[in-house]
């Protein structure tokens, strides 16, 4: 699985779980952590087994990146708009989350492709949530109009505690991640792959997709940003979206895609980690093997033969 | 360039073949003890001039002899920042396991990326010429590991990256 999927197998294995073993009464509560630091806690209770609470918490905001409630600017009126009768907001929400929603299975449509569908919609919810003010922000782009914060750069929670910039302009938008990492081998594979992303929009084959740019000092377009957004051990890189890339049925693949840039990276770099181990292995018993080789037959049959000593 | 290497491992094995003439020698300062001389380097008798072997400025070989034992110094190419932390990488994992390589030494020398310590006990046990093979091999096998890990970075950066932009295409 090379890109990150929008619907959250937890929450679908549940929810298809919940519609197959409908009469069969059992209690169900779990909590699952997500990368990023979203966590899930589902509960259905066998008094309404029609019925389940499902409660998201959300990574920190930084300072800069605005928030109404806790929630992203929009959130609300995403939810209601993507999921209607089916999903019900609780206010307050559960101690410890964000966000807690209270779903009615006896309200999903009868039409099974309709129903996955709502399904596969509401185990998106992180993106859905997370990503509404970024939608806003591309729809905007979409209609060719912009809100009032044109030319300024709008800070947007993806990371704990970090976010990353959108500058909204008319005919585009400019997306500026900085990039940061703990550990030093993590930044300099991240590094080498982040000059990949800009090698690589060069091929013809790629014309259409976003510009792509990458630099260690912070970009032109942060000039409104405040400083402590404005250090990045990995570079700062920078999309630049058109109209074309938010048309239509386009611009969630496109929100989800900007949203999580940088768990795709990070996750990449891990998995490249994880390979690099798994060949130093391979290489230290392929020496080994030639080590042993260099043995002596003698010493060899020496450490062969164990059988009991003699004894006088 | 690809062929210095040929000449540079040349080099280095015949040193070796030179240099690799170890007998038992106990020590002389402490009695019932035996220790590799080359690491205590006390008496002048003992130890012989060090071989330094250069490819360029980047890799060398330096070779240290004694009566009973023989320590093999490396250092690596390095050319950019990807390089060496993946040098340095596999270098420290190979060092952890000194244990299992028996002629590694647990802590590169001085200067050095990797050491190796061949004492007497070693020459008995395993044949000399194949010994020697394997310092070699071990060698190019570094240098090949570290560009391979290298090339499957760079492969999987741009596979990543395409993935990516395909998305918004």
């Amino acid at each position: 699985m090379i890109l990150l999927q929008s619907p959250s197998r937890f929450l679908l294995q549940i929810l298809h779980d919940r519609l197959l073993s409908q009469d069969k009464g059992v209690d169900i509560d779990c909590q699952t952590v997500e990368f990023d630091d979203v966590r899930y806690h589902i509960q259905v209770s066998m008094r309404n087994p029609k019925v389940l609470v499902l409660s998201v918490a959300l990574p920190l905001p930084p300072e800069e990146a605005a928030s109404f409630d806790g929630l992203p600017f929009g959130a609300i009126e995403a939810i209601k708009a993507a999921y209607g009768p089916v999903v019900q907001i609780l206010d307050p929400p559960k101690d410890g989350f964000d966000l807690t929603l209270k779903i009615n299975l006896a309200k999903l449509p009868s039409d099974e492709e309709q129903k996955n569908a709502i399904l596969l919609q509401i185990a998106s919810i992180r993106e859905v949530v997370l990503g509404a003010p970024l939608k806003i922000l591309l729809k905007n782009l979409s209609m060719k109009t912009v809100g009032p914060e044109a030319g300024q750069p709008v800070a947007l929670v993806h990371r704990p505690n970090e976010s990353f910039f959108v500058v909204p302009q008319a005919d585009k938008a400019t997306v500026v991640y900085p990039m940061r990492f703990l550990d030093s081998i993590d930044i300099v594979l991240a590094t080498s792959f982040l000059q990949e992303f800009v090698e690589a929009r060069r091929t013809a084959a790629l014309n259409n997709a976003p510009a792509c740019m990458w630099s260690q000092s912070p970009p032109p377009e942060l000039k409104g940003a405040p400083e402590s957004a404005l250090t990045a051990n990995a570079g700062f890189v920078t999309f630049v979206v058109n109209p074309r890339h938010v048309e239509g049925k386009k611009l969630d693949r496109t929100v989800w895609n900007l949203l999580t840039f940088h768990a795709y990276v990070s996750y990449h770099v891990k998995c490249s980690e994880g390979f690099m181990h798994t060949r130093m292995r391979r290489r230290v018993d392929t020496l080994i093997q030639a080590l042993d080789r260099a043995k002596s037959d003698a010493e060899k049959l020496k450490k062969m033969v164990t059988g009991p000593s003699f004894k006088k | 360039m690809a062929n210095t290497i040929r000449l540079y491992l040349t080099c280095i094995r015949n040193t070796l073949e030179a240099a690799m003439c170890l007998q038992n020698f106990p020590c002389q300062e402490v009695e019932r003890h035996n220790k590799p001389e080359v690491e205590l380097n006390t008496s002048p008798g003992l130890i012989m001039n060090p071989v330094l072997i250069c490819r360029n400025e980047a890799e060398k070989c330096l070779i240290e002899t004694s009566i009973n034992s023989i320590r093999i110094s490396m250092k690596v190419k390095q050319a950019d920042e990807l390089e060496n932390i993946l040098a340095k990488k596999f270098l420290r994992f190979l060092s952890m396991r000194a244990e299992a390589f028996q002629v590694l030494r647990r802590k590169p020398v001085q200067g050095y990326d990797i050491s190796f310590l061949i004492t007497n006990y070693h020459c008995e046990e395993m044949h000399k010429h194949k010994l020697i093979d394997f310092i070699v091999q071990f060698m190019e096998d570094i240098d090949k590991e570290i560009s391979e890990l290298k090339l499957s970075v760079n492969t999987r950066g741009r596979l990543v990256a395409t993935e990516f932009l395909k998305q918004f295409i």
